[in-house]
């Protein structure tokens, strides 16, 4: 049995759903968190002993879809016919979802109304007649506070009960003709007064609407284009330096040293084991898969600090805030969302993209999305903040904000290119009430995010790390590398290529080749490839090694000066993201012109960012260019020909559209 | 409530009605609003038939009362039947009260 969940935007569709099945999907307190379906079985307590499986559908306001994740809700309660609807709808306004609610009462299936948020019309003085509202409607009427798992049970139940059977609907669409626009305006016109006249019949309302309140100032406040910004910069700088200067790395440093006496513990067991399977098991394996997971609280401080903004109600206001300003590079104040997303994890943030309307602005925005760097780059920036410019804070703020300027310029870049046309976009965007941030809520989605680093730390970096201690300990003769003959394994063998590429960039050296190569699999490999070929462990702990080593052995060892450092750091965050990520760039840009547009940009703006870092930091620091200026100069060069050519190409696609439609309306006229 | 959108149907009716008949195209839109007053819409004119019907979806059209809580040079905050929404100046411009 399949029931589904509909509602409109921010009604608190997937909160009741989690409640319900136990799952842990991603909310929010903004219109749009959900923009796929998702199903899992409900649980028992509340099923029985029936296999019923619950359904949440990305919120939407009618049957017509707007934007593309309003078009996968009326597609799914249209064609798959589930066995009853849950009609999730917003207690606070009755007003415009029963509009959706009385077009889900004509399908026929069964639905149960779940009104939802009546705390907030408690605290409000909001009254609604749940009685009355259900005899007008013609299906049953449950009041519910899904945060709190209130009225779950009996809603759940009664919705099971009714699986199968058939629905009233109180109010038909008269039988017009579907195309013609003024027929269909004047039903809307007949649908919405009906829901008016059920409205001002159940509902009293203490407060009006209209009445400015004190939130209403703090929003004037945080929509102001200067005030806004700056509040908004300082909250996301607050964000990052509690992650990754304070709080994260405090604990970072007690979790590592327990890594190291696990470390030391395996190498203790293996002491009487071949030489080469110690090295592999306890340098390899625990050294490089713990050099990642030491990261992992930073990781989690930063999660759980999202989630917290993401479920008070900022979210929307910094959207509205940034609007004029994305939009003057021809994105949308909607593109913010992803890019605080992408913070996170880059793939969910280009799913997010689905809530911009227009095409471009969506494609563009799931082009540069992930220029920010995500969680499973935060080890590498702290790896190289810590090694290389004794933990300071400012690398992490400058990669963060080098990430939106990228944004920005790849914005007017991609404006550029497709020759963009000045066409209407408007934005609108709901601001939620707002409310304060579950603790339980952040505290649930940073668990769920360490589970998910962990396993992937213990799958794919796992299985990655042991390749590349296996690549680097044998020839291709599958010999064990002789000591000072290491260039002559496999892993430098097949490095090398690539590393004479990186020349230009300051660090073309097979190790740092390899680790920016196995980052594509997972951009957390590059401080586990680094462990491995460098033999080196305990990043995070730089103190530690300053005293073993008498200097910083990290730095020394990987032969970087602080400037090469720099452009291999920046190298890594801006190149394309994980080959997941790519992946979820694919199937949301359905184009695959798009996709290798992003693909080239992203390379091509990690090159340069590299090769422009390194070049003009040598000359600042030592007075000459960096070697390999020449042929940098010109690889960079031939990029922007490239651009070149095909912003050309793009444009005269698009004259010649225009000239066969030009073509095409005087061949009409001839005829005429 | 009712009574609120009744004062507040007669006084757009009013004067300001007329002066905008004159103007003809010059009418007045969210942007020339008074922040905290309640209007009754006009017209919307979008150009753009699929925004105008998601707008309809939101309470936002002909005849329905709208109410402006702020405004910035670019941007203002409404309230369309219990909801607050941030429109953008185009989108703001395009609706007539």
């Amino acid at each position: 049995m399949r029931i589904a969940f509909a509602g409109n935007p921010n009604s608190g569709k997937t909160t009741m759903y989690n409640a319900l099945t136990g799952r842990n999907e991603k909310i929010g307190n903004w219109g749009g968190v959900t923009v796929g379906s998702k199903e899992f079985q409900i649980k028992k307590e509340y099923a029985g002993e029936q296999e019923v499986i619950a359904v949440d559908l990305p919120g939407a306001y009618s049957m017509s879809p707007f934007t593309p994740e309003e078009g996968i809700t009326s597609e799914y309660v249209r064609t798959a016919r589930p066995d009853a609807i849950v009609n999730i709808v917003d207690a606070t306004n009755l007003s415009r979802s029963l509009f959706f609610t009385t077009q889900l009462l004509e399908l026929g299936i069964p639905v149960v109304v779940a009104l939802n948020k009546t705390d907030i019309n408690e605290k409000e003085g909001t009254k609604i007649d749940a009685a009355k509202l259900s005899e007008k409607l013609k299906c049953p009427v449950f009041e519910t506070v899904s945060i709190e798992n209130k009225g779950l049970s009996e809603m759940i139940a009664k919705a099971i009960s009714l699986a199968g059977t058939t629905q009233e609907a109180p109010y038909l669409q008269a039988d017009i003709n579907l195309h013609d626009k003024a027929a269909v305006d004047a039903e809307d016109r007949k649908r919405y007064s009906f829901v008016n006249g059920i409205v001002s019949g159940v509902e009293t309302r203490k407060t009006l609407s209209a009445e400015t309140t004190s939130t209403d100032k703090l929003d004037a406040v945080l929509t102001n284009p200067i005030a806004g910004i700056f509040v908004f910069a300082l909250v996301m700088w607050g964000v990052f330096w509690v992650s990754q200067t304070w709080l994260g790395p405090l604990v970072a440093d007690w979790l590592v040293g327990w890594i190291e006496t696990f470390q030391g513990w395996v190498a203790g067991q293996l002491e009487n084991s071949p030489a080469i399977l110690s090295a592999l098991l306890a340098d390899g394996i625990v050294g490089g898969v713990g050099a990642v997971v030491g990261f992992l609280p930073l990781v989690m401080v930063m999660y759980f600090l999202i989630a917290l903004l993401e479920d008070c109600g900022y979210m929307a206001r910094v959207s509205a805030v940034m609007d004029p300003i994305f939009k003057r590079v021809g994105l949308s104040g909607k593109s913010v969302i992803p890019v605080v997303i992408g913070t996170g994890c880059g793939i969910p943030a280009i799913m997010a993209c689905r809530t911009i309307r227009d095409e471009r602005e969506r494609r563009a925005t799931t082009m540069l999305t992930t220029f920010i760097p995500c969680g499973a780059k935060i080890p590498v920036i702290a790896l190289f903040a810590g090694a290389f410019f004794n933990g300071a804070g400012w690398v992490s703020t400058l990669s963060y904000f080098l990430g939106l300027v990228l944004i920005f310029l790849g914005a007017l870049l991609i404006k550029a290119i497709t020759g963009y046309k000045y066409r209407k976009s408007f934005f609108i965007m709901e601001l939620p009430k707002w409310k304060a941030p579950s603790l339980k809520f952040a505290f649930r989605s940073m668990m769920e995010r360490a589970k998910a680093y962990i396993i992937k730390a213990a799958t794919i970096i796992l299985v990655c790390n042991t390749a590349v201690q296996v690549m680097q300990t044998f020839n291709w003769n599958f010999q064990v590398v002789e000591e000072g003959a290491e260039d002559t394994s496999i892993l430098a063998s097949i490095a090398t290529p690539f590393a004479v590429l990186l020349i230009p960039l300051g660090f073309g050296v097979w190790q740092l080749a390899a680790a920016a190569i196995t980052g594509f699999i997972a951009k957390e490999n590059v401080v586990g490839t680094l462990a491995v070929v460098f033999a080196l462990t305990s990043f995070i702990d730089t103190d530690e090694l300053a005293m073993t080593g008498g200097a910083n052995t990290v730095a020394a060892t990987m032969g970087l000066t602080s400037v090469t450092a720099l452009a291999y750091l920046f190298f890594n965050l801006y190149t394309p993201p994980c080959f997941a990520a790519i992946g979820a760039m694919n199937s949301e840009m359905k184009s695959k012109g798009w996709l290798w547009g992003a693909i080239g940009l992203q390379l091509g703006t990690g090159y340069t960012i590299a090769f422009l870092v390194n070049q003009v930091g040598t000359l600042i620091t030592e007075g000459h260019f960096a070697a390999g200026f020449i042929p940098g100069l010109i690889a960079v060069l031939c990029m922007v020909a490239a651009l070149v050519f095909i912003g050309k190409r793009v444009r005269a696609h698009f004259d010649e559209q225009y000239e066969l439609h030009k073509a095409t309306t005087k061949e009409a006229k001839a005829t005429a | 409530m009712k009574l609120a959108y009744a004062m507040n149907k007669g006084s757009t009716d009013a004067a300001p009605a007329e002066a905008s008949y004159a103007a003809s195209a010059g009418s007045r839109t969210l942007m020339d609003a008074e922040p905290g007053q309640t209007y009754i819409i006009r017209e919307i004119n979008t150009d753009d038939d699929e925004m105008n019907s998601f707008l309809f979806r939101l309470g936002c059209y002909q005849g329905e009362p709208i109410t402006l809580i702020s405004k910035k040079k670019k941007s203002c905050i409404v309230v369309i039947k219990d909801g607050r929404y941030n429109l953008d100046k185009m989108l703001s411009e395009a609706i007539i009260i």
